[in-house]
């Protein structure tokens, strides 16, 4: 068996986030300074980083600073990564035009 | 620990707002959320400020609130986003210019700005509307915020005006005292707080809520579908808020699924397209059906929205009551006070229900006779 570290959901877990200026979140340019100070104030989740920041708010939607903004909520509240719930995934998977969604057809439409 | 004055259930906009007033106001508060702060229908929405929802009552209310948000945009220490946008109304078909005019006259008469814009002006205005629509009306003092960041900022200057918030804490009970005349305490998942007085802001759950002190408060939740827009230049919309008429139409509650355009723009650039109207209970899965209908109406107004790409969907619930007026009101048992069933204007009329809410437990002259907002008109029907 080798002894490399399994690769999990959870991202690399030793990466070093120190530098206050940062992105984070690429998508809405927010440094780790500014994911810092919402958790200093008192957010718990990445769902509440999120409503004070905008961290995964944008396009990718919390693909990419997901898995830091989780373990900086776990090192910095001392709790268990574990613990800490990813942020909620919502419809649709990835960016959808439109004109796509407003053609959606559905089991009622071929029922009528 | 000392017990507090009252427990406020509730950590949407209403709730911070009850919060935030009676904590200005010297009270002891503890706020009660069963999740964390704006969770529920306060961050599933577009965050708008509607001057003009008839009955007459609900324009004055709906004033004096965007009023309270310039003062508190002042004194809160995180910027709300607010804006003073206008908003405008699209008309579909020439045959309906005549029933807009009307509703204009009736708007006017009421108290609120407004004028008829004919179809050139508008298009000449909104590069990206559609040229096949017969005109529109625009509203001027309408406004928009960023409904996270208020009620988020609010719940923490309460907090700092010395509240308590007890997130991720769930009512399980209300105790009365013997007689069932007056409230005693409030048990909940961590714990029973005993206190004088409970406002209930609980939303879409404010029903059951009341169940629990034996009140029958007849709130349904009323689900509304957004779909969210990457984002675009800025000046995609001149007008931040821009709604098909129908949206009038959708109000009423008489279909069990109404939708109607409603695009909106936030200082991001993304756009906010609605909306929806749904009676589903408590079930907050977004309707693919609602959503594809929303991007085919949002569409027929702004042809170039086609290839543009949403990025996420959601679905809440507001707190709708049966004849579109807020509660905001004292109950036949002491010591309990009501904060709902203000639907899709909970974001507009927050601040004004803060103040209302502890204007009546402090027994102070209100700013606006509330009368009409008691939940005894749902009594006295019956």
């Amino acid at each position: 068996m080798s002894d490399k570290k399994p690769r999990t959901y959870e991202g690399k877990s030793d990466i070093k986030v120190e530098n206050p200026d940062m992105i984070i979140c690429r998508c809405e340019e927010i440094t780790l300074k500014e994911i810092m100070q919402a958790i200093s104030e008192g957010a718990r989740s990445v769902n509440e980083v999120k409503r004070k920041t905008r961290a995964g708010m944008g396009l990718c939607q919390g693909r990419s600073c997901g898995r830091l903004v989780r373990k900086l909520i776990a090192e910095h509240t001392s709790r268990k990564l574990g613990n800490i719930k990813p942020g909620t995934f919502r419809p649709p998977v990835r960016p959808l035009s439109l004109s796509a969604l407003a053609s959606l057809e559905t089991d009622n439409d071929e029922k009528s | 620990m000392r017990n507090p004055d009252v427990v406020v259930i509730g950590g949407g906009i209403i709730g911070s707002c009850c919060a935030y007033y009676l904590a200005k106001e010297g009270l002891k508060v503890t706020l009660i959320e069963k999740g964390s702060v704006c969770t529920e229908a306060s961050k599933s929405c577009q965050g708008h400020l509607f001057l003009w929802e008839l009955p007459a009552i609900n324009i004055k209310l709906a004033k004096a609130s965007k009023k309270l948000y310039k003062e508190l945009s002042e004194e809160l220490d995180i910027d709300i986003e607010l804006r003073n946008t206008g908003s405008k109304s699209i008309i579909e078909k020439p045959e309906d210019i005549e029933t807009l005019k009307q509703t204009l006259n009736e708007l006017r008469e009421a108290g609120v700005e407004c004028e008829l814009i004919d179809a050139k002006e508008f298009i000449k205005n909104e590069p990206n509307v559609s040229r096949d629509i017969a005109g529109g009306a625009y509203f001027p003092a309408d406004g928009q915020l960023n409904p996270l960041l208020a009620t988020i900022a609010i719940s923490e200057a309460a907090y700092k005006l010395g509240a308590k918030i007890k997130t991720y804490t769930e009512v399980t009970g209300i105790e009365l005292s013997d007689n069932g005349s007056k409230v005693e305490a409030v048990e909940t998942t961590k714990g029973k707080i005993k206190t004088r007085y409970i406002v209930n802001a609980a939303g879409a759950w404010s029903g059951k809520i009341g169940e629990m002190a034996g009140i029958n408060i007849p709130v349904v939740p009323r689900k509304g579908n957004l779909i969210v827009v990457e984002n675009i230049a800025e000046d995609f919309l001149t007008c931040k808020i821009i709604i098909a008429s129908d949206y009038l139409d959708s109000l009423k509650g008489d279909k069990k699924v109404a939708v109607a355009a409603n695009v909106q723009q936030t200082r991001e650039g993304n756009l906010l397209l609605g909306s929806s109207r749904e009676f589903a209970d408590f079930n907050k899965e977004v309707n693919p059906e609602v959503i594809s209908e929303i991007a085919k109406r949002c569409i027929r107004f702004f042809p170039v929205l086609a290839g543009l790409h949403t990025i996420r969907s959601w679905a809440g619930l507001r707190p709708y009551s049966p004849d579109m007026l807020p509660i905001i009101s004292d109950s036949p048992i002491e010591g309990f006070y009501i904060a709902s069933g203000h639907e899709g204007v909970g974001i507009t009329m927050g601040p004004i229900t803060g103040r209302l809410i502890t204007q009546i437990i402090t027994k102070q002259k209100t700013d606006l006779p509330v009368e009409q907002l008691s939940v005894n008109r749902f009594t006295k029907e019956s």
